[in-house]
């Protein structure tokens, strides 16, 4: 895969997977934190329904207690009313006591009414006595038929004197004035017994509007999407909304217990019951969810969470794209670059101005780029030269012996004849032209350097007579380093041309050898003509550069600088820019050429070139 | 790049029908019962009348009840136990306080409810009025029978039964606007169309069937040829009817009553009363309540109006009234 893929993907998989596993985390325990508190809460809410409903029951059951308790209800329990058919309004009657029943039965009507002006969630109020004689405000039989007969009479007859919650009425000989339907109203009743007897003398019933238990139950809010229902001890829903889930719970589906949670399967779907029990009334108070619904305020946190993601997403992936190009592109130029190299094109490459290790590596890579090619251009010079010197020394092979033996025989020959100084300049001739070969060796120990430089100087001192003196200043310790070969006599060469011979008068020549910073200074000093201050500075600038000055040396200037840019060039190239000329000259005066040379006690491992460094740390260890 | 434009378009794309479904589906669980013109449990609508134990409001609260459900709303009854303004204004500020999303008012009387009526309108509790007016108030509306024309019918009614003759007498209920209505259409009914017949007294029934009962034995007495009454109220029909079948054929007498209790409608039957005059009570608490709703929830647009301003809803609704003689009276029962 390509690296910048790679960082792509690296990018991405520290930015996305842990915030999607942020993410999963975060929102599994939200909900599970939040739908437990929920269903706690929910609970709570059932219970207070469930507690709600009680206290109306009681009202109710406290209610049906005050009602009994009024004496003038009591003697109509007691069947001490004049027997009725119709108890709406009593039609007059001759009897003596008419008149107080009357005012008795206005006293009853009022008492009710009173009840139900100050609950208005009372439909009605009816009292039956044992006759089947009633008193109602609201309520009369729909048929002429005796309501001890009745369902609800009967069964609250049958539980003397406990209150009896009868749930929604059904088909029952009674109706209420103001038209409130069987599935409008819950009943209650209670039996009035006879303290002594325990005889039911009556039934008190009182309707309560529906609306008072659904208020109750509607107005919960649950953190679902769910809706409380009330159902009877039957199962029966005493109160459920207009769009249930489930229409009715069947009574065994119910664990046993006052309250509790379970889930069932229904046509609409898998759904979660949450329900408590009143003993009192026998109503459960159910809680109806459907189970795939997940609690709004999580649904909210799993938006934010998921809004979250994504914009790390986003964000990540644009992250990881502009940093995987700034990274990966360099490298990939980098590697077009190194491609172009190898074809031996060495061009610098085109970096932006980056100032991380990316824009060091650039701008390193340009630099090496720089350095091979200056090293090629060195490297080709030194194999001309090396071919040319090799050419030249093939040229001279054949001479050397030729001329050894001629001027061998010419030195005994001018012995025999007795010319001394003809024999001595002879052999002088000889012995440079020996060191000069040297068997092609580069380095000499620096005795035969001075040697070399001596053999010269003396046939130079033969044609110049005491014109020419030289001094020489070699202490014995340095005689044994190792030099590089015919340094000194294009040297001397100079400054008996250039220097001694426009000079009037003997001229004097200093060679002198020092050793100072570890390295070794060997000075030619002579006091000739000297050079013009452009002349010096001239010839300084041709040593900064002594190849390329060689290369474009015209024919001209041959002669006057050739052997010291010669030197300079060999000295730079064996030896590397530290190393070289020093050139001072003053007008008049004299000039003072030092070569500033390693030391070197053996001769080094020569031959390749890119020893260098090497060389030079062994030089400078020695 | 082409590549990472489509993977952006991709997420993008992804995120964007995320949001859709979570909105459609959030939109869903919200509405789950909300469909339609439906209010809030929370918003509670107040019924205050006076006398609030009179079976005569049980059927405006039924038609306050049934609106309340088929809304959604919740509403609660409250009243005056007895007839007394000072405790009616007392109720009134009660509910005010507890910035109810509507009231409708039964007014005792048209001037002692005004100021609790307008501090109910500044507090922008929208207020209707129903049965009772207080046409002084900035109440938004009046829902009620035109009592002046059920005078009207009442006294055509009489002058039907009576042969366009005789004397007749009112048992009203007096400073009570919608009886004080009813009279004086009565009255003027009897005056302008009828001449051979005269109103001989208008006594104050208290709107108890006893005192009603026993200020008709007094008038029987005082008028010996009075021929029919007028109750403008139904307890008090009841009274008078008892009065006459006390009386029995020694002084037949022909009643007119208002309204249908069971009471009422049982005296029909038997021919103790001749007729009764039927109110749409249940339109009055139905029509109030959604007319408070359709306020509540500005759904209204104001429109210019009678009383030349601009008003939101009708400003005058009448409910309307029937007569109910023996022949119809078994329409009237509760089935």
């Amino acid at each position: 895969m390509p690296l910048r893929y790679q960082l792509m993907l690296l990018f991405l998989l520290f930015a996305i997977v842990p915030s999607v596993g942020l993410g999963l985390l975060v929102n599994w325990t939200v909900e599970r934190v939040v739908e437990r508190q929920v269903e706690g809460h929910t609970m709570q809410l059932i219970g207070k329904v469930n507690e709600a409903l009680n206290s109306k029951m009681e009202n109710l059951q406290n209610m049906t207690y005050l009602i009994a308790f009024d004496p003038d209800i009591d003697a109509f329990m007691n069947d001490k009313m004049p027997q009725n058919d119709d108890a709406g309004i009593e039609p007059m009657n001759m009897d003596t006591n008419a008149e107080t029943e009357q005012n008795r039965l206005y006293g009853i009507k009022q008492t009710l009414q009173g009840f139900t002006t100050l609950y208005p969630e009372i439909a009605g109020i009816v009292l039956v006595n044992a006759n089947g004689d009633y008193i109602s405000n609201e309520m009369y039989p729909r048929a002429e038929q005796s309501l001890i007969q009745e369902n609800w009479y009967q069964k609250a007859s049958a539980n003397p004197g406990i209150f009896m919650v009868l749930g929604q009425p059904k088909e029952r000989n009674l109706t209420t004035h103001v038209r409130y339907k069987d599935d409008e109203i819950v009943s209650v009743a209670r039996s009035i017994t006879d303290e002594a007897s325990g005889r039911v003398r009556g039934v008190i019933m009182i309707d309560l509007k529906l609306r008072s238990v659904s208020q109750a139950a509607r107005n919960v809010t649950l953190g679902k999407s769910g809706y409380v229902m009330v159902t009877d001890e039957e199962g029966q829903s005493v109160y459920k909304p207009e769009h249930p889930l489930i229409e009715h719970i069947p009574t065994d589906w119910f664990p046993s217990g006052e309250s509790g949670t379970f889930t069932a399967d229904t046509e609409g779907g898998r759904l979660l019951f949450m329900y408590q029990s009143s003993t009192f009334t026998g109503w459960r108070t159910v809680g109806v969810f459907p189970t795939r619904d997940s609690i709004s305020e999580v649904r909210q946190i799993q938006f934010y969470v998921v809004s979250f993601v994504f914009v790390v997403c986003l964000f990540g992936l644009s992250a990881s794209l502009w940093f995987s190009r700034s990274i990966a592109q360099p490298i990939f130029r980098l590697m077009s670059y190194m491609r172009r190299a190898e074809t031996g094109n060495l061009r610098p490459g085109r970096w932006s101005n980056r100032a991380d290790e990316i824009g060091m590596l650039g701008n390193s890579y340009n630099r090496m780029l720089a350095q091979i090619r200056q090293l090629i251009s060195l490297n080709e010079l030194r194999e001309r030269q090396k071919r040319d010197a090799e050419m030249r020394s093939l040229q001279e092979h054949i001479k050397p012996h030729f001329l050894y033996n001629t001027l061998d025989t010419i030195h005994w020959m001018a012995r025999k004849e007795g010319a001394e100084d003809v024999s001595g300049m002879v052999g002088a001739l000889s012995r440079l032209f020996r060191i000069g070969l040297s068997k092609g060796q580069d380095y000499i120990p620096l005795h035969s350097e001075i040697e070399h430089m001596t053999s010269y100087m003396q046939i130079q001192q033969t044609r110049y007579r005491d014109r020419l003196q030289y001094t020489l200043n070699i202490p014995e310790e340095l005689r044994d380093l190792f030099v590089l070969k015919l340094l000194l006599q294009p040297l001397i060469e100079n400054a008996i041309y250039h220097g001694i011979k426009g000079r009037r008068g003997p001229g004097h020549i200093r060679v002198e050898a020092r050793l100072e910073h570890n390295r070794l200074l060997l000075t030619v000093q002579d006091n000739g003509a000297g050079m013009s201050n452009e002349r010096l500075a001239e010839m300084q600038q041709l040593l900064e550069a002594p190849l390329a000055s060689l290369e474009a040396s015209s024919p001209g200037m041959t002669g006057k600088s050739y052997g010291m840019l010669n030197v300079q060039a060999r000295l730079r190239l064996s030896f590397g820019d530290e190393y070289g000329i020093v050139l001072e000259s003053q007008e008049g005066e004299g000039t003072s050429v030092t070569i500033i040379h390693p030391l070197m006690r053996e001769v080094p491992p020569t031959k390749q070139i890119n020893n260098e460094e090497r060389q030079e740390s062994e030089w400078e260890n020695s | 790049m082409k590549k990472m434009l489509l993977v952006y378009i991709l997420l993008i794309s992804a995120f964007a029908l995320y949001v859709l479904r979570f909105e459609y589906t959030s939109q869903v669980n919200s509405s789950w019962e909300d469909r339609g013109l439906r209010g809030d449990i929370g918003e509670t609508y107040i019924m205050i009348t006076f006398q609030s134990g009179l079976e005569y409001w049980k059927s405006p609260l039924k038609g306050f009840e049934d609106a309340a459900d088929a809304l959604g709303v919740t509403v609660e009854y409250r009243g005056a136990t007895r007839y007394d303004a000072k405790e009616q204004t007392m109720v009134i500020e009660q509910a005010i306080a507890r910035k109810p999303a509507g009231i409708a008012i039964s007014a005792i009387d048209p001037q002692s409810l005004v100021p609790a009526i307008n501090k109910a309108i500044d507090a922008d509790i929208p207020v209707v009025l129903f049965d009772a007016d207080a046409p002084d108030s900035q109440a938004y509306s009046f829902l009620g029978t035109d009592n002046y024309k059920s005078g009207v019918m009442a006294a055509d009614k009489m002058a039907e039964l009576l042969g366009r003759e005789g004397e007749v007498a009112v048992l009203n209920l007096p400073g009570q606007q919608n009886h004080e209505e009813r009279t004086k259409g009565f009255r003027d009914t009897i005056k302008e169309r009828y001449p051979s017949m005269q109103i001989v007294e208008v006594a104050d029934g208290h709107g108890d069937a006893m005192v009603s009962r026993d200020e008709t034995q007094r008038m029987m007495k005082e008028h010996p040829e009075l021929a029919g009454i007028f109750v403008t109220e139904a307890t008090g029909g009841a009274g008078a009817g008892e009065a006459v079948q006390t009386a029995g054929d020694r002084h037949p007498l022909q009643i007119i009553s208002f309204d249908t209790n069971k009471a009422t409608l049982d005296m029909i039957k038997n021919g103790t009363i001749s007729a009764t005059i039927a109110q749409g009570t249940w339109n009055m608490g139905y029509w109030s309540l959604q007319y408070l709703f359709h306020l509540h929830h500005q759904l209204t647009v104001p429109a210019p109006s009678s009383s030349g301003e601009n008003a939101p809803l009708p400003v005058m609704v009448d409910t309307g009234i029937s007569v109910v003689t023996r022949s119809d009276v078994d329409d009237y029962y509760a089935k």
